[in-house]
């Protein structure tokens, strides 16, 4: 069977996150998401794939190329306008035999288990399948109405209690799905939306069936989840390994995983779970606390303390530094003595609307050059290449481009 | 400059080689050709792509021997007769592909026309068949073989004079081919059941990881079963297997319409893996293991000598900057084919330095064995492992950037330029002129590189756009100062190759002595003004191109609020330290003739007249 992973989208609400990359490159466990979703594939047995790529493709093109390194081969095919699910899938029509019993379809910025695949392989029938989770708060999400297990009414993200089955964009159709999708409607916000082609087969009749699952399957939301992602992928992570070079008087505790060619200098003390990746540099006396993501090719110096956050590629952070629940992008220099301000329960208006964060320090985007000591306030947001120069405190979200004198 | 491709094994020889070939076809594109072994020699050419080939060799074609060749025309216009494989016998008894220039056809074709044998082709590999089929058959009527293949070729090779790879076939020794290597590229990749013959491991890398590099002067009898390899005595030699630990399927387009792109991205990774264990941040140390110098011998250095072509001899020319500016070494530089002809004059204290993306670059190697005559040391710098000139050199450093497909240059000359900066602060280091505390601030900043070329590629979309408008002039001028003018020149270089726009790198500060007088009203000028030594310099070589109306683009950082007064279009780059804007700079020029080539619907991958690696001098 092939796969279609839709990862076309910019994944708005995760800025400034998704300001130079797409939410499927977000890490988790210092691989993007979709990585965990091929692997997923890769391990049902899954090996060709179809990637629908948009917003930043080049990204994705340039870390999985053909899929040869994750065991799978990968097809690349560019929806150029975002016009919706359904029109996504369409781009990949002509990769998939119409002779072909079924094919997989699934987002790209969900996270999922190898499980999470094998209960809807195990389980589909029909003309649709489409596989659903079981969920208390379901603000945000897509729901199903159903009878036993035939779905009767498929619902977009929509407030009110209308159903508690939350639909995970997990589906496997027939090659038939085509014609459907040619006659479906475009939406009221302009889209052509694959719930709309499935509750279209339901009205023509057409057998579209639920499967429920108790595997893991994340949607991250918003930037901040992706903390929350992390520390759960982190937690059961196996065949950690330590590749590159611990000094004598590190102290390594837990479950932590060191990349090739990075040096754990002495005095630093790491409590797993912690991934840090390849070609760091970290120490002396540095403090990483769980469940905390170091990418590739980061330096941390002296006296710095990192707990429950992600840092991504290629960033230097220098000494006496206190950075907690945060998101570090790419590329970020951060001078001596930064301080980041952590808070629980803060409300963070997004487009007019508030929604209510964890606790959260800040979120940084790429290329951000920061001076020495800045205090960031806790829950605000700095985008992507901003000069923010010694001693300022930052009290409000800085767009990109931004200086702060 | 030919790509060859040979095929002993259980499977269907045809589409093996076509696949192969396919692989090949960057060394050279005019026509191609094949040679299947079945009952008896079928051969069948084209001009074009390997494509052309593909339509016109029949479905049904059986045989599980066969060679193949992609021609880059040296020797005769390309057409169907020219192109390779070429037999020789009535009905064919011989066929031949051939990689290089054999020297001395002239002779050998009048020697043969004279026994009696009939040239179809004008092409310098023709007389090797015939020649074959002399010793073999020993007359042009001939049919009962007087002796065997390998015997007639060893032979045969005594009279040839020039560089050469051969895969030969010969129709009364069905299940065998055989091969000869002199001073092109030759190796053999081992299967199970197959075994196979290419210019290029990259040919069937798809097939097999283990191969064996071919050595000068042998010769080699391959069968599905066995590779045997007899030295220029003919006596048996011990077979040494190496592991290829590249993915050629990473050197598919994997999404990107065109390698050149997905090469000019794949930099941020190149550089990771070039400076990958090379540099310690906090002690400021720079580890360079294959270097094959004490500490001692970096001390006694009074010379180098850089020998290069095309992109990397920009490569070198920024390299001369570095050795004489940081370590205090006097450097010279040469064009390789210039090299060989001008007396050099040698000292004790002299290290030579080779550039070649391949390895197999025929000028730099004949400069480094005329070096090497010399008895100085060598240090190659190159792409490509077990490539010719890493047996030759006497120490080489890997710029582990991965295969480049693009026939334009662009992951290869970032990561060469990253080995000589880690070379030239190494030496710098070696010999006491640099603080330890500027080394470490080096090395800081040369770890920033790979997440800065990064945030160029971000915004990639402003050099696209500054491109389209400019697609259609027919001239365009690159001026750089110091460091950068290596930069400009190699600007200039990637535009001609690819986009065929006639385009002139040159020294700022030389404007005035002569190129000023080509500046037209609207002719773009692309000047690289990032800070720096001469950014003043560079500020007043715009205004004097200003005055002119022509057009000035400015590459500079993105915190510079001065430029925008002077020039009409400013492409930006982070601020990085000043020794390394060279490599920010280039991948904005790298992007800028990919996007004006691809306005102009040019053949990005492929430009006409050009290949790869240029293994013929």
């Amino acid at each position: 069977m092939k796969a279609i992973i839709l990862a076309a989208g910019e994944g708005l609400r995760c800025r400034p996150l998704t300001l130079t990359r797409s939410k499927v490159m977000l890490p988790i466990a210092n691989r993007p998401i979709l990585e965990h979703v091929i692997d997923s594939l890769e391990k049902n047995g899954i090996l060709e794939i179809i990637l629908v790529v948009g917003y930043e493709k080049e990204r994705i093109m340039d870390y999985f190329q053909d899929g040869l390194n994750f065991g799978v081969k990968i097809n690349y095919v560019e929806q150029k306008a975002q016009l919706g699910t359904a029109h996504a899938i369409e781009q990949a029509k002509k990769l998939i035999d119409l002779e072909d019993s079924g094919f997989l379809v699934l987002n790209g910025d969900n996270l999922v288990e190898p499980k999470t695949i094998a209960d809807l392989l195990n389980n589909y029938k029909g003309d649709a399948s489409l596989l659903t989770v079981r969920m208390e708060d379901t603000a945000g999400y897509g729901v199903v109405l159903k009878e036993r297990e035939k779905v009767t009414k498929i619902l977009e993200k929509r407030p009110g209690d209308i159903s508690r089955i939350v639909n995970t964009g997990i589906y496997i159709f027939t090659p038939q799905v085509f014609e459907t999708i040619e006659k479906t409607p475009i939406s009221e916000n302009g889209e052509y939306a694959i719930t709309d082609t499935i509750q279209l087969m339901i009205n023509e009749g057409k057998t579209v069936t639920s499967v429920p699952t108790e595997s893991k399957w994340l949607d991250a939301i918003h930037a901040w989840d992706l903390l929350k992602a992390n520390a759960i992928v982190l937690d059961p992570a196996k065949d950690l390994r330590i590749e590159g070079e611990i000094e004598e008087g590190a102290v390594i505790r837990g479950k932590v995983a060191i990349g090739k060619n990075t040096k754990i200098r002495s005095g630093t003390y790491i409590v797993g779970p912690v991934v840090i990746g390849d070609n760091c540099d970290v120490g002396p006396n540095v403090v990483i606390l769980p469940s905390t993501t170091i990418g590739n090719n980061v330096s941390i110096r002296s006296f710095t303390e990192i707990q429950n956050s992600i840092i991504m590629n290629d960033c230097r952070i220098y000494s006496h530094g206190q950075i907690s629940h945060s998101i570090i992008g790419s590329n970020n220099t951060i001078g001596s003595g930064l301080f980041v301000e952590e808070k629980d329960g803060l409300l963070i208006i997004m487009n007019g609307i508030i929604h209510r964060a964890p606790r959260l320090g800040t979120i940084f985007g790429d290329d951000n050059r920061i001076g020495n000591s800045v205090l960031v306030k806790a829950g605000v947001t700095i985008a992507v290449d901003c000069l923010v120069e010694s001693g300022n405190t930052i009290y409000k979200d800085l767009p990109r481009h931004s200086v702060v004198l | 400059m030919c790509g060859i491709v040979g095929y002993a094994g259980k499977n269907s020889a045809a589409s093996v080689i076509i696949e192969s070939l396919k692989k090949l076809e960057y060394r050279g594109y005019d026509s191609a050709g094949i040679t299947i072994l079945g009952r008896e020699i079928k051969t069948y050419k084209s001009v074009g792509k390997i494509v052309n080939l593909e339509a016109i060799i029949p479905k049904e074609i059986h045989g599980n021997i066969g060679i193949g060749h992609t021609r880059w025309a040296t020797h005769g216009r390309p057409s169907t007769i020219n192109a390779h494989p070429h037999n020789s016998g009535n009905p064919s008894k011989i066929s031949v592909v051939h990689n290089g220039i054999i020297e001395n056809y002239m002779a050998l074709k009048e020697q043969l026309t004279a026994e009696g044998y009939k040239f179809e082709s004008e092409t310098d590999t023709e007389v090797v068949a015939h020649l074959l089929h002399k010793h073999i058959y020993e007359n042009p009527d001939g049919n009962e073989a007087k002796c065997e293949l390998l015997t007639g070729l060893q032979r045969a090779l005594k009279e040839i004079e020039g560089s050469y790879a051969f895969a030969i076939i010969c129709a009364d020794e069905p299940g065998k081919l055989v091969l000869a290597r002199k001073d092109s590229p030759l190796v053999v990749g081992l299967g199970k059941g197959e075994n196979f013959a290419a210019s290029d491991v990259t040919a069937f890398l798809n097939y097999t990881r283990d191969v064996i590099f071919i050595d000068d002067f042998a010769t080699v009898v391959l069968t599905p079963a066995s590779v045997e390899i007899f030295d220029k005595e003919g006596k048996i030699r011990e077979k040494k297997i190496e592991t290829i630990e590249w993915d050629f399927e990473a050197a598919e387009k994997a999404g990107y319409e065109h390698f050149m792109l997905k090469e000019i991205h794949e930099q941020v990774s190149a550089i990771h893996n070039t400076l990958a264990g090379k540099v310690s941040e906090l002690e400021g140390e720079i580890y360079l293991e294959e270097l094959n110098m004490t500490e001692e011998e970096i001390r006694k250095l009074s010379r180098i000598q850089i020998l290069a072509c095309g992109t990397s001899w920009h490569a070198g020319m920024l390299g001369k900057y570095l050795f004489e500016q940081l370590a205090g070494i006097h450097c010279d530089i040469d064009i390789c084919s210039e090299y060989r002809y001008r007396s050099p004059v040698m000292d004790d204290g002299t290290l030579a330095i080779a550039i070649t993306q391949s390895g197999e670059t025929a000028d730099t190697l004949a400069a480094v064995r005329e070096i090497m005559s010399y008895n100085c040391p060598t240090l190659a710098i190159t792409n490509v492992v077990g490539s010719t000139i890493t047996r030759e050199a006497n120490s080489v450093l890997y710029t582990r950037a991965g295969p480049e497909i693009g026939v334009a240059a662009t992951k290869t000359f970032s990561t060469q330029i990253i080995i000589l900066y880690l070379l030239a602060v190494k030496f710098a280091l070696s010999r006491g002129k640099l603080s330890p505390d500027y080394v470490k601030r080096f090395i800081t900043a040369i770890r920033k590189v790979p997440g800065q070329i990064q945030q160029i590629l971000n915004q990639q979309e402003s050099m696209k756009e500054c491109a389209e408008n400019f697609a259609h002039v027919k001239s365009c001028f690159f001026l750089g100062r110091h460091l950068n003018y290596p930069i400009a020149l190699e600007g200039a270089l990637k535009l001609k190759e690819i986009s065929y726009v006639h385009a002139e790198g040159f020294a700022a500060g030389e404007l005035k002595h002569g190129p000023i007088a080509l500046l037209e009203k609207g002719t773009p000028v692309v000047t690289i003004a990032t800070r720096g030594p001469t950014y003043e310099k560079v500020l007043s070589n715009i205004k004097e191109v200003k005055a002119r109306d022509a057009i000035v683009i400015a590459i500079a950082n993105n915190t510079d609020t001065e430029i925008g007064k002077y020039a009409d279009i400013v492409l930006t780059v982070p601020n990085s330290d000043e020794l390394l804007s060279p490599l920010l700079n280039v991948v904005v020029l790298q992007l800028f003739a990919y996007y004006t080539a691809l306005a102009r619907g040019c053949s990005i991958d492929k430009p006409r007249n050009l290949a790869k690696s240029v293994t013929v001098e």
